[in-house]
């Protein structure tokens, strides 16, 4: 196993030196270098022009320049760019600002995704899942900056004028409802009087919450209110129970209620600490909550039921710490947006210049501008992890392997998981840890849309200067990141396969 | 329906062989008529109702776009020009009207200007399908290239193996491992300016690497075939083995790639043009005209809308076709019908 | 058109159980192997009881008929074995027992386990049997087990399915199934994954797994047909032996006759769905009432015959299961079919007289019960 990690990493070593020699040479040929200097006056071009021809070093040939800039790479020099700014320099905040968009982006895409395709593979041939079939293949289809532009237009500009005056329309409530009840009633399964009951459920709770924030203006001054969080908390506690050890009342269900119950007297507890904090405290708190929840589950769980009561308390305490935070950014929002003018969402960039606030106001401030880019990102992703995990699901469910589980008389949700689940995520995950990779160079079009001076910037005013300097420090980052996850998705498949780990 | 190759569910029986290959003949003690390849193939496609909407569709906009403002010295049926200027009638609203008028619509008419002018009234609709065409010829140049130097580089690295294999392949994980829109922008930004054909050309040169890695792994394994153990045993050449045996083979993965090349490439192309690398003006393209008023999104909408809706149209209906046919040709992955 | 033969021949090679005789293992060790004379015999319970049991598959291509009208009984500690080709419905219909089937598969009739309708239980009450009063065998080891759990976890989750037992106990449990089985080092081998088995071992583990709860019925299906042969006497060995055991009845679908002649008490023929012999071992192989069974017969090759004979195949293919001809479904394939074989599908009736409990599906029964070797009709391939 080690020798072949290791023979893979120098083969993908000379890999990328090759692909950097390819990249410099097309970069180098862009366009003329001095082209905008042709066009000064007469008198200032020679000196310009000589100095640029210097610095660029474009009386030495390609290779030569290569070979020079190939020295200062290997030790962490990427030289200086056309109007003689560091590139290093450059690239730190381009690559701060671009693991910002895509680390959130991909994370949310795949959880969601896998979790969309999964359900769609276990309701195979519903009308949910022809719905996920046919937008999925919709996503595949969008240009991403025209749907860039379209959030821009309608997520950012028209929200914050409807911010002013934050009413919903009947219709729209109207509508939402509906298609939120069709949602429900295309997944659950039963007879038709079940679908209609969950139809009517889901659009009659739609429609109540909607009326509700529309009514009190909920949207001037949000946050959740202890009453939600303790809902959401007890109701997680529930929930993830129930997929984790089953329906019936039991040790695991018991961790997770008292975790969701100390989770909510720490929500008026911390009530001062939470008020203005530091990134660490919120660590240390995150921490705390993991050693906790494992703690609750490990002596709740007891002999028969520990890993299943650590596995629900933990959730539980995770899900409501997170709830915990978006209330208390929330409370943060008035006054975040009334600094902003009432234009909470921006469309420009990766935070506003010069902005100082509280913890949770700074948050917001990353969060609004984060919101439509992670948004676009998130849109194309999820549909290739959609049809990847449904593919997956599909595949696993009818192993021989899935047959047997149910034959031992396990229960339908421990053969999904332990057996199905387990097996159909090996792929997924290998596909995860790739698509890490490329989705670092794969974000210019979202980030070159909503105005980020991120990696795209380095690419495209490098290409569109011919100036390779700027180009490389992407590429070498952009392609060593994908060097680099190829290589972690085999180690993780090995990890995850018994048999290629064992072999 | 009467094909009889996706037999019943999961082999319900034993998981040898499907239950009693039902073939309706056979049972009858008669002798089956045999069925090429090609037609399973075709009453396969045939039966993927996505894949036909997404045919009428394709054709629909390939013949809207050629035929409306003519091509090469062809003239068209519409009767305004891409670039001619004009006056601005009704602020360049477009003019098109599908709500009838019992409705209380204009009718169905299209009107002066369909799909309204820009801000110095050039008629939207000329424009948009000169983009179409523009686009259309563009991603069928890359699928097409890059499905040929696909299929050549991958029968040729899984056939020879050896040094041939070696090579091929590391040239292919070189051009993986750079980000495809790094390349492709650079490459683009070099051929934007020698027109679109190059451009098409440029871009499929750059974009064939998944596709010969697939071609590559159906080769490996039709080598070790049989048939073309026989072929090599009574000395039969390496080039015709590759031509007469193994490629005809591999045509299912060829013909799938390279409609999913073809639909990507809308895509790249649009996007390299809206970054400015592509399709260079006066030339335009969908993604160019969308880079080109998306400022006018607030004020006159439609200019940011047709040709969005042209490229989703085009990506859409390829991709549909392509399911149809990964369905029509590898029928194991949608076997199971329940 | 059918000649009637001949005289017949004086009886053919019978096809050799394969237990019958001592097992060579690769160990070089010679031990024999039991059969079951020494087995316990079976008791006048029934623990099983299938009644009319019908599977239909909707397809695009039409409505696939895999299992008509199949009813039989099982009593405890009994072996009976479901024999037929490919594609004969043998596994669904074993399958369909336990709900194991995909959901398109339409179940109808009754199977009733110690009075209990299987197919009217909830979910929840037929899981609580799977695994613990009825268990499987399945096929193919190689797939049967999850590659990515260790075989004590896959066993002990069997165990923790039924009972609230901790994870100690239950792994504690399937090492003692493991040295029950016959697996060497069976506490060791409890970390390990399906793939450093090899297949006997694996088929071996599924055993463990199928008895690991004390079930009162096995459902084998072809537990040895993707065996070396040399492994399949082992296992087949192993299986009686667990079935003792345990009290256990077994459900034991082959297509190799010679499986069945050592092993089961009672053995049901099955073509195109259909139950077409159905009786007591001896009834079925030496008073053979049914051409396909007779087909069958003809169609395994012997060890032990002196004279080297031919086989006698059965020509032709299955039909199609979802346009089945009329009549008689084996007509197209069957030396003595006429008119009425084609026009008219036989009753499962009586052939020894009544209470014999052999039964047979065919319009011609009786003119098998004058020949000494009904193999003999499909001479010269069974030509009509």
């Amino acid at each position: 196993m080690l020798v072949f990690i290791a023979r893979r990493l120098v083969v993908s070593v000379f890999v990328l030196f090759a692909a950097t020699f390819v990249m410099f040479v097309l970069a180098t040929n862009t366009g003329d270098p001095l082209a905008d200097l042709r066009e000064l006056p007469e008198n200032a071009r020679e000196a310009a022009m000589a100095e640029r021809i210097e610095r660029m070093r474009l009386n030495l040939p390609v290779y030569s320049r290569y070979f020079l800039w190939l020295g200062g790479a290997l030790t962490g020099d990427f030289g200086v760019n056309r109007q003689g700014q560091d590139v290093n320099v450059l690239l730190t905040d381009a690559v701060s600002a671009t693991m910002q968009l895509v680390v959130a982006a991909t994370l949310l895409a795949i959880i969601i995704g896998i979790a969309i395709g999964v359900v769609s593979a276990l309701r195979q041939y519903s009308g949910f899942d022809h719905s996920v079939t046919f937008g999925a293949f919709v996503a595949f289809s969008l240009p991403i900056f025209w749907v860039g532009v379209l959030l821009k237009q309608y997520g950012a500009i028209e929200f914050n004028n409807w911010l002013a005056q934050p009413a919903i329309p009947p219709l729209v409530i109207a509508v939402v409802a509906l298609l939120a009840g069709l949602a429900w009633s295309s997944l659950v399964v039963g007879d038709r009087r079940t679908r209609i009951i969950a139809f009517a459920g889901a659009a009659a709770a739609t429609a109540g919450i909607l009326t509700f924030v529309s009514v009190t203006r909920w949207f001037t001054d949000p946050g959740l209110g202890p009453v939600v969080v303790a809902v959401s908390a007890f109701g997680a506690a529930v929930g993830f129970s129930v997929l984790i050890s089953g329906p019936s009342p039991n040790r695991p269900m018991y961790a997770a209620l008292a975790s969701a119950a100390v989770g909510t007297v720490m929500y008026f507890a911390l009530s001062p600490v939470l008020a203005d904090p530091s990134l660490a405290v919120i660590g240390g708190l995150a921490l705390a909550t993991v050693a906790v929840c494992v703690a609750l589950g490990y002596g709740i769980g007891g002999v028969l039921y520990r890993r299943e009561a650590v596995a629900t308390a933990l959730w539980t305490g995770l899900f409501t710490g997170g709830v915990i935070f978006v209330d208390r950014m929330l409370r943060s929002f008035a006054s975040y947006s009334s600094s902003m003018q009432g234009r909470p969402i921006s469309t420009v960039g990766a935070r506003t210049p010069n902005y100082q606030g509280t913890f949770w106001e700074l948050s917001l401030d990353s969060a609004g501008h984060l919101a439509l880019p992670t948004l676009a990102l998130i849109l194309v992703s999820l549909a290739t992890y959609t049809r990847y995990s449904r593919a997956s699901m599909l595949e696993v469910m009818n192993q021989d392997y899935v047959r047997t589980a149910r034959a031992k008389g396990l229960p339908e949700r421990t053969v999904m998981t332990r057996h199905a689940l387990r097996n159909g995520l090996i792929p997924i995950t290998t596909l995860a840890a790739y698509d890490f990779g490329t989705v670092i160079g794969g974000a210019v079009v979202t980030e070159t849309v909503f105005g980020w001076r991120a990696m795209g910037h380095l690419l495209l005013t490098g290409l569109n200067e011919a100036d390779p300097a700027p180009v490389m420090a992407f590429f070498v980052v952009a392609g060593g990141a994908i060097v680099l996850f190829n290589m972690v998705a085999d180690i993780t498949y090995a990890y995850l396969d018994p048999r290629i780990r064992l072999s | 329906m009467t094909t009889h190759h996706d037999a019943p569910p999961p082999d319900p029986e034993d998981g040898t062989t499907a239950p009693g290959h039902p073939d309706p003949d056979a049972a009858a003690g008669l002798n089956i008529a045999a069925r090429t390849q090609w037609q399973l193939v075709r009453s396969r496609f045939f039966r993927h109702r996505a894949a036909l909407l997404g045919m009428v569709l394709l054709a629909g906009v390939v013949l809207l776009s050629f035929t409306s403002i003519g091509f090469g010295p062809v003239p068209g049926w519409w009767d305004k020009s891409p670039s001619a200027t004009g006056p601005l009638t009704d602020g360049g609203d477009p003019t098109l009207s599908l709500v009838p008028r019992f409705l209380g619509g204009a009718g169905l008419a299209l009107g002066e200007h369909p799909f309204g002018q820009d801000n110095v009234g050039k008629d939207y609709f000329a424009l948009t399908m000169r983009g179409t065409q523009v686009s259309l010829t563009v991603a069928f140049l890359v699928g097409i290239v890059a499905t040929v130097v696909a299929t050549v580089i991958g029968a040729c690295a899984g056939y020879f193996r050896g040094w041939t294999e070696a090579v091929l392949m590391r040239l292919t994980d070189v051009l993986i491992a750079i980000p495809l829109l790094a390349i492709a922008a650079a490459a683009a930004k070099i051929a934007g300016q020698a027109g679109i054909v190059y451009l098409g050309v440029v871009l499929g040169l750059v974009t064939w690497t998944q596709t010969a890695r697939l071609v590559r792994g159906s080769v490996l394994s039709l080598r070790e075939k049989e048939f073309v153990e026989a072929a090599r045993s009574v000395g039969t050449s390496s080039v015709r083995i590759i031509f007469k045996h193994i490629l005809p083979n591999t045509v299912g993965v060829i013909i799938v790639s390279v409609t999913l090349a073809i639909a990507a490439a809308v895509l790249l192309e649009s996007a390299l043009s809206f970054l400015g690398m592509g399709v260079q003006p006066p030339d335009t393209s969908l993604g160019r005209l969308i880079t080109d008023y998306r400022s006018a999104m607030g004020t006159r909408p439609w200019l940011f809308y047709w040709p969005g809706l042209f490229i989703i149209l085009i990506a859409l209906s390829v991709n549909f076709i392509g399911d149809g046919l990964r369905d029509a040709f590898d029928p194991r992955q949608n076997r199971v019908r329940d | 058109m059918t000649q009637t033969p001949a005289i017949p021949p004086p009886p053919g090679p019978l096809p050799d159980p394969v237990l019958g005789a001592a097992v060579t293992d690769a160990a070089g060790e010679v031990h024999t192997a039991r059969t079951l004379s020494d087995a316990e015999a079976p008791t006048e319970h029934e623990v099983l009881r299938v009644e009319n049991l019908s599977v239909e598959f909707p397809t695009d291509d039409g409505v696939v008929r895999a299992v008509r009208d199949v009813s039989y009984t099982l009593r405890e500690r009994e072996v009976l074995s479901i024999v037929g080709e490919s594609g004969s419905g043998k596994s669904v219909s074993s399958m369909a027992l336990l709900g194991l089937l995909p959901r398109s598969a339409r179940v109808s009739g009754r199977v009733l386990y110690r009075g209990r309708d299987l197919l009217e239980m909830r979910q929840k009450e037929l899981r609580s049997l799977r695994g613990r009063r009825i268990s499987m065998v399945f096929q193919d080891p190689m797939t049967a087990l999850n590659p990515v759990h260790t075989v004590g976890d896959q066993l002990a989750e069997a165990v923790r399915a039924h009972s609230l037992v901790p994870p100690r106990k239950a792994l504690e449990r399937a090492r003692e199934m493991l040295d029950l089985v016959g697996i060497p080092q069976a506490a060791q081998r409890l970390r390990s994954y399906p793939h450093e088995f090899s297949g006997g071992m694996r088929q071996r583990v599924m055993i463990a797994m199928a008895i690991i709860n004390d079930p009162d019925v096995i459902i084998a299906d072809e537990p040895t047909t993707a065996l070396d042969v040399t492994v399949q006497a082992q296992i087949l060995e192993k299986l009686l032996e667990v079935k003792d055991t345990v009290n256990a009845a077994i459900l034991l679908i082959t297509h190799d006759l010679g499986v069945v002649a050592g092993l089961a008490h009672r053995v049901l023929v099955m073509y195109a769905g259909r139950p077409v012999e159905i009786g007591g071992t001896d009834d079925v192989f030496y008073r053979t009432r049914m051409p396909y069974t007779a087909g069958l017969l003809g169609s395994t090759p012997s060890m032990t015959s002196e004279r080297r004979e031919r086989l006698r195949p059965i020509l032709g293919t299955p039909p199609s299961l979802i346009n089945l001809p009329r009549g008689c479904p084996f007509s197209p394939r069957c030396p003595l079919a006429d008119a009425t074989c084609r026009s008219a599908e036989p009753e499962l009736v009586e052939v020894d007289g009544p209470d014999s409990g052999h039964l047979a599906a065919c319009h011609h029964s009786d003119r098998l019960v004058d020949v000494a070797d009904p193999t003999t009709f499909f001479r010269n391939g069974g030509t009509r």
